[in-house]
C-alpha cells in the first residue's frame, strides 16, 4: 500500500502546530523509521494516516485513496488493512492473550474455527502460545508489546504502523519486537514505526524520516538516528 | 450468523460484566413498567366507569304534534354523536309519568285530554356530546323541546376529561422515568467501556458489530423488568378487584382474564420497545462522538 502525504498540515485547537507542510511518499513494502524529539509531530502523522485525525490542510492519500473523503461506513474496512501497534499497547485488560488477538477477526465475521487457527498461529509467531490464557495485566511490557503485535497481525494487514514498539522495553526485548518486525516486512508488509531509540535505529538499517516541530527535515535511505552520528 | 453468535456472547459478557447495574436497572424498570401498567389500569377502568354513566345519560326530545315520527327518528338516528333512540307514544310517555307521580297521579285526570307528544329517548357516545346535541334538536323544526340533566352532563365530562388528562400525565411521567434509566444504564455500561470501544473501532469493528450487544442489554433489562412487573399486576390486581366487587358490587371493573392477559403482553412488548429505542438513541450518540476524527 502506497502512502503520499502531498503538503500536509496538521493545527490542533487552539493553535497547536502537529505537523507542517509536509510532503513524503511511502511505497509499498517499505520499512520506515519516523524520529524525532517529544512533540515533533510522530504520533500525528500515525495517527493521519490510521484516520484518527484529519489533515487541517493537504491531502493523505493511501493507495488509491484520499482519507479525508473516506466514507465513515468504510472506515472499519480500510482499517482492517492497517495493523496498528500502540505505544500504550491498547489492548482489552479483562479479555486474555487469545481473546484480545481473536476478537479482530470476530468483528469481521470470520468463522470461529479459522479465528481459532489463524489467532493460534499469530500468538505463537509473537513466542507467546504458552500465556494464551493469561490476562495483559498478568503480562510484562514486552508481552504485552507482542500481544499488541500478534492483534496487528491477526487480519494479515497490508500496511503495519506501530507508535514507539520498543519505547518501553529493555534492549533484548526491543531486539525481539525488532526481528518480528523485520520478518513482518520481509514477508511484503510496509512497516512505518515511530522511534526514540538510538540503538535500534543505527542496528537496523532503514529508512529514516525526522520531524522537527512538525517539518520534515530529513529523510534518508538506510539512515542513522541522527545524521552526524558515529554508532 | 457467525457475527450474530458473537454479538450475542457479547451481550452475555456485558450483562455478566455488569451485573450488579443490570439488577439495580431491572428492578428500577420493573417499579416503573408496574406504576405504568397500574396506572393504565386505573385509567381503564376510571374510563370503564365513565362509559357506563355516559351511556346512561338520556337525552329527552319531545316532538310538535303532527310531525312525522318515523321521518324524524330516522334522522335523528344519523347523527354521529347518537347511539340508540327510542320513541315513545303519547300514551306510553303518559303512562311513565303516572307512574313516576305514584300516588298524585290523579292529578293527571284533571288535565282530561293526554298533553303529551311524542318524544325520543336519545342515548349518546359520550356526556361531551350532549350540548351539541341538544343545540342541534332544538334546532329542529319538528322538535318542541329538549330536555337533558345539563349538570350531570358537565360534571361527567370534566371528570372525564380530568381523569384522562391526569392518566396521560402519570402515563407519560412513568415513560419518561423509565426511559431516563434504561438511557443511564446504557451510557453508563457505554462510558465503562468507551476505551474497549476506542480499541474496536481501531482495530476495524464496524459501528453495528459495537452497538448491536448495547442495544441488546438494554432491551433485554427493559423487557425483563415489565416481564417481572406485568407478574407483579397480576397477581395483585385480579385478587383486589375481586375484593372490591364483593363489597361494592355495582361497579362495573375490568376483571376479565383474557382482558388483562391481552394487556400484559402489550405492556411486555412496550416496555421491550421502550427499551430498544432508548438504547438505540444513547448508543448511537456515544458511538458519534467515540468515533469523529480529530
Amino acid at each position: 500500500m502506497k502512502i503520499k502525504f502531498s503538503g500536509v498540515s496538521k493545527v490542533f485547537k487552539p493553535d497547536i502546530v502537529a505537523l507542517k507542510d509536509v510532503y513524503l511518499e511511502i511505497a509499498k513494502g517499505e520499512f520506515v523509521y519516523i524520529v524525532g524529539a517529544t512533540g515533533s509531530g510522530k504520533s500525528t502523522l500515525l495517527r493521519l494516516i490510521t484516520r484518527e485525525v484529519l489533515p487541517t490542510r493537504g491531502t493523505v492519500m493511501v493507495g488509491d485513496v484520499n482519507l479525508r473523503r473516506m466514507r465513515a461506513s468504510d472506515i472499519p474496512y480500510y482499517r482492517r488493512d492497517v495493523g496498528l501497534v500502540a505505544q500504550d499497547f491498547k489492548l482489552i485488560p479483562h479479555l486474555t492473550v487469545y481473546e484480545n488477538v481473536a476478537f479482530v477477526m470476530e468483528a469481521m465475521s470470520v468463522p470461529a474455527k479459522m479465528v481459532e487457527y489463524r489467532a493460534t498461529r499469530v500468538i505463537e509467531q509473537v513466542g507467546l502460545l504458552r500465556r494464551r490464557f493469561m490476562k495483559p495485566p498478568q503480562l510484562s511490557g514486552g508481552e504485552q508489546q507482542r500481544v499488541a503485535i500478534a492483534r496487528a497481525l491477526a487480519n494479515s494487514p497490508s500496511l503495519f504502523v506501530a507508535d514507539e514498539p520498543t519505547g518501553n522495553l529493555d534492549y533484548r526485548t526491543s531486539a525481539e519486537v525488532m526481528k518480528i518486525l523485520l520478518s513482518i516486512n520481509a514477508a511484503g508488509v510496509t512497516v512505518i514505526m515511530t522511534t526514540h531509540n538510538q540503538y535500534i535505529v543505527d542496528s537496523y538499517r532503514q529508512r529514516v524520516i525526522e520531524l522537527d516541530a512538525g517539518r520534515l527535515v530529513r529523510d534518508e535511505v538506510a539512515g542513522r538516528y541522527a545524521p552526524n552520528d558515529d554508532v | 450468523m457467525t457475527t450474530f453468535r458473537y454479538i450475542l456472547r457479547d451481550t452475555g459478557r456485558l450483562l455478566i460484566r455488569h451485573w450488579f447495574l443490570g439488577i439495580l436497572t431491572l428492578i428500577t424498570a420493573a417499579v416503573m413498567m408496574w406504576i405504568l401498567g397500574l396506572t393504565a389500569l386505573f385509567s381503564l377502568n376510571v374510563q370503564n366507569l365513565l362509559q357506563k354513566l355516559e351511556s346512561e345519560l338520556v337525552v329527552q326530545a319531545y316532538l310538535r304534534r303532527g310531525s312525522e315520527v318515523g321521518a324524524v327518528a330516522d334522522r335523528i338516528r344519523a347523527m354521529d354523536s347518537v347511539t340508540s333512540l327510542r320513541a315513545l307514544s303519547p300514551e306510553e310517555s303518559l303512562a311513565k309519568l303516572q307512574a313516576r307521580m305514584g300516588s298524585q297521579a290523579h292529578a293527571l285526570d284533571l288535565i282530561g285530554e293526554n298533553p303529551l307528544s311524542w318524544n325520543f329517548e336519545i342515548r349518546v357516545r359520550s356526556a361531551q356530546d350532549v350540548p351539541n346535541l341538544a343545540r342541534t334538536l332544538m334546532a329542529m323544526e319538528e322538535i318542541e323541546d329538549v330536555i337533558y340533566a345539563g349538570m350531570v352532563v358537565d360534571r361527567v365530562a370534566s371528570i372525564s376529561r380530568v381523569a384522562s388528562r391526569a392518566a396521560v400525565l402519570m402515563f407519560l411521567l412513568s415513560i419518561m422515568v423509565t426511559s431516563l434509566v434504561v438511557y443511564n444504564t446504557i451510557h453508563i455500561s457505554l462510558y465503562s467501556r468507551r476505551e474497549e470501544i476506542g480499541i474496536m473501532f481501531l482495530v476495524g469493528a464496524t459501528r453495528s458489530y459495537i452497538s448491536t450487544p448495547f442495544v441488546l442489554e438494554g432491551t433485554f433489562l427493559a423487557f425483563l423488568g415489565s416481564v417481572v412487573a406485568v407478574l407483579g399486576i397480576t397477581s395483585a390486581y385480579l385478587p383486589g378487584i375481586r375484593l372490591l366487587q364483593n363489597s361494592l358490587p355495582f361497579l362495573s371493573l375490568v376483571a376479565d382474564r383474557r382482558t388483562i392477559g391481552q394487556f400484559g403482553i402489550l405492556l411486555v412488548g412496550f416496555g421491550a420497545t421502550l427499551g430498544w429505542v432508548c438504547s438505540c438513541i444513547v448508543v448511537a450518540r456515544f458511538m458519534s462522538s467515540t468515533t469523529k476524527p480529530l
